[in-house]
């Protein structure tokens, strides 16, 4: 399957499994714009596979309706720049709604799902990678998947997850990526990363499609310079696996972040600065982070924005030799 | 001698035409003006609406057929680079071509109307604002075809130097081209505010979409419109179909010219450019009065799909779009009116045609052949600051400079 198919797969298995469960967001009906809900609807009915109108904040607020009432809403925003009308709901209402409430009332079946990242052609409105915005908020959790088999098991683990989630998915990768994945339902963890590949020389961090790009990135250190690059994929980025990552630093003693946001206030910062807190004596280097510019996502200057797997080696090689 | 003169008129080409043809034109007694009935507009908290009779000239006449041409062969020659991946990106385009392509352009084939006959009902000190369907607005608000087909294919002569793209024109007083649904709405208002404050006498006409109706920032903005008596015309473009959903199944009143509730509306039809017209200049005159924000429906259509990357045939008939086409195509309506009526003749206006066509082919030669702006622009235009400062990059050794 590739990743749209199994955000499918996920959604087919979460609206069998739970009576409750509703999908609802601009255009799902016939499918979505990225073919992530074809089929649904016909399966399911028209009262559990819904439109909605062009309107975020009222997407997200009446999912949190929902969702409180005890249901399992599962609601879709068509492009994650278009989150943003949405974020006062997100950020005010679903993430605070257990704790002001003392536990008495949760919107926890919450889960959003946004189409992500930079996809070549996106430009400054189809490319954004919001998650260091929603990484500030306590109370919601936020995951990026990196291909489709961990894609299925993430999004079934938020909606099944008692707390809101945002689930962003890589659009680049929506039929670029194909992997064998299993009909049946399977979870995989919230808040633990993965170790891809494991090494001793430098920790590569990264999430979504970056993945792919630091692991070549890995194997062209292996190649040209001999380095052994421990590659690691984040996965949830709210609450995020402190562990695994400072144990795999306390081993290199060197690390390396990558993400598409641009480098100012991106979460490759957050991980910088827990990791010097806690890792502070292992460090051979300065953590370096390798990001988009501090600009808005450019129309034209696309190839040069994105960190590329050069930018990448380049501070790789300049970390060896630190 | 006539004979001789029109051979030679069909054989040439360009200028040196054109004075054979004027001499053939002028023996050839045109009427000046002509009235033309135009359909009554359906009126909210309003008295009495626009005429239903206008007088179109000769000359105005000749002038809109020249914008509306241009704008519909700008769009097909966009959507043409489009398909040959001169143009990358998104682009929503107004033109009824079938596209096969996996991109997104927004055009506004048959919204020509829309665009000429606004710019006809007020003045160029005027302003205006809208959504992403903006490639017409930019060019009736005074940019060149170049312009606007350079900042489609990214080029530094673009009207944005490259860094907008489709979605992100702008000119003297056209605010844009704006990609995120809605949010050009509140802008407008704020633009009214600002030509009340300064009490120019004039208004700001902005626009959005049926899918944007639905939006809460628009009825923001209509409460501090009509709180504050701006004078802004809230212009509804309902081309039926908000991307591929129909108005019926996303709006619980499509009826948009009521939407504003306290604020007076009427709905246009938005595909004969005159109605157009017409109805601007009464909306115009209303703001201009000091009487407050008024809500204008035009009722149009587009051929295209809502953008490159959709056929629009998926949820639409080919039957509809192409009885459209032979009903109600803007262009076609004119043409025939202006012959019919001794206002122009079939031959003239097939000379602008030919005029078109050239103008936007150097056009197009010019977007593709200009280069694309410098690497170090990338950082520029962030910040308005002085001196300029660092923009950090993609990892700690690269930097750009900020100029702006």
């Amino acid at each position: 399957m590739n990743l749209f198919q199994s955000i499918t797969s996920a959604l087919d298995n979460s609206l069998a499994k739970d009576p409750t469960a509703v999908i609802f967001g601009e255009d799902v009906a016939f499918g979505g714009v990225f073919r992530c809900t074809v089929g649904l609807r016909d399966k399911y009915g028209k009262d559990r596979v819904f439109n909605t109108p062009l309107c975020e904040q009222g997407i997200v607020g009446f999912g949190i309706g929902i969702a409180v009432t005890g249901a399992t809403a599962i609601a879709e925003i068509q492009f994650a720049d278009y989150i943003f009308p949405a974020f006062d709901q997100i950020v005010n209402e679903a993430a605070k709604y257990r704790y002001r409430s003392g536990d008495l009332f949760n919107c926890g079946s919450l889960t959003i799902r946004a189409p992500w990242g930079c996809v070549g052609h996106g430009a400054l409105y189809h490319s954004q990678s919001p998650e260091a915005f929603f990484a500030h908020c306590p109370g919601i959790k936020v995951v990026v998947p990196r291909s489709p088999f961990q894609a299925k098991g993430l999004l079934l683990s938020c909606i099944e997850d008692k707390n809101p989630c945002i689930f962003f998915e890589p659009k680049i990768l929506y039929r670029a990526a194909v992997e064998q994945v299993p009909v049946e339902p399977y979870n995989i963890p919230l808040s633990q990363a993965e170790v891809i590949q494991e090494g001793s020389d430098i920790t590569l961090v990264a999430w979504g499609t970056q993945v792919h790009v630091v692991r070549e990135v890995a194997s062209m250190a292996k190649e040209k310079l001999g380095v052994s690059c421990e590659v690691i994929d984040l996965r949830t980025i709210l609450p995020w696996d402190v562990d695994t990552v400072c144990k795999s630093v306390a081993k290199t003693g060197r690390l390396l972040i990558s993400h598409e946001a641009p480098l100012t206030g991106g979460f490759a910062s957050e991980i910088s600065s827990t990791v010097q807190e806690e890792c502070f004596l292992n460090l051979e280097a300065p953590i370096s982070r390798v990001c988009g510019y501090d600009t808005p996502f450019p129309h034209i200057f696309e190839p040069f924005y994105i960190p590329d797997k050069w930018k990448c080696y380049d501070a790789l090689r300049k970390m060896i030799n630190y | 001698m006539r004979k001789m003169l029109a051979a030679v008129s069909r054989v040439l080409s360009g200028a040196a035409q054109k004075p054979a043809n004027r001499v053939l034109v002028a023996s050839r007694n045109f009427a000046n003006d002509a009235t033309f009935e135009i359909k009554k507009c359906d009126l909210h908290r309003l008295e009495e609406g626009p005429p239903v009779t206008t007088v179109l000239t000769r000359e105005d006449g000749l002038k809109y057929y020249r914008m509306m041409q241009t704008v519909r062969r700008m769009e097909l020659k966009a959507d043409q680079l489009y398909k040959q991946k001169i143009i990358r990106g998104f682009c929503h385009l107004c033109d009824g071509q079938r596209c096969v392509l996996y991109c997104f352009m927004l055009s506004s084939l048959t919204q020509e109307a829309c665009c000429v006959g606004l710019e006809a009902g007020i003045n160029p000190t005027d302003h205006l604002i809208t959504a992403y369907r903006a490639h017409g607005f930019t060019f009736t608000r005074g940019l060149s075809v170049r312009e606007i087909l350079a900042e489609l294919t990214g080029r530094k002569g673009g009207c944005a130097k490259g860094k907008g793209g489709s979605m992100h024109m702008y000119a003297k007083n056209f605010y844009g081209g704006n990609g995120i649904v809605g949010a050009q709405v509140p802008l407008g208002a704020g633009i009214a505010l600002a030509c009340k404050y300064n009490g120019k006498d004039e208004v700001c006409l902005t626009l959005y979409g049926d899918g944007a109706a639905n939006q809460g920032q628009i009825f923001e903005a209509y409460n501090m419109a009509a709180l504050w008596k701006l004078p802004c015309i809230f212009i509804c473009e309902n081309n039926r179909y908000g991307m591929g959903t129909s108005v019926e199944r996303a709006a619980a009143s499509t009826d948009y010219f009521k939407r504003g509730d306290f604020i007076p509306g009427l709905r246009v039809d938005g595909m004969d450019i005159l109605c157009v017209r017409e109805a601007t200049r009464f909306a115009a005159a209303y703001c201009r009065s000091g009487k407050g924000p008024i809500l204008m429906e035009l009722q149009t259509y587009r051929y295209h799909g809502h953008s490159m990357s959709d056929p629009g045939v998926s949820y639409r008939t080919r039957e509809e779009i192409q009885e459209v086409r032979s009903k109600s195509d803007p262009i076609m309506l004119l043409k025939d009116r202006m012959v019919n009526s001794n206002l122009a003749s079939v031959e003239e206006l097939k000379e602008i045609d030919v005029e078109v066509r050239k103008e936007i082919e150097d056009a197009a030669q010019f977007a593709t052949a200009d280069p694309e702006p410098p690497l170090e622009e990338l950082g520029y235009h962030i910040y308005s600051s002085d001196p300029p400062f660092e923009v950090r990059g993609a990892n700690q050794w690269i930097k750009f400079k900020s100029v702006s």
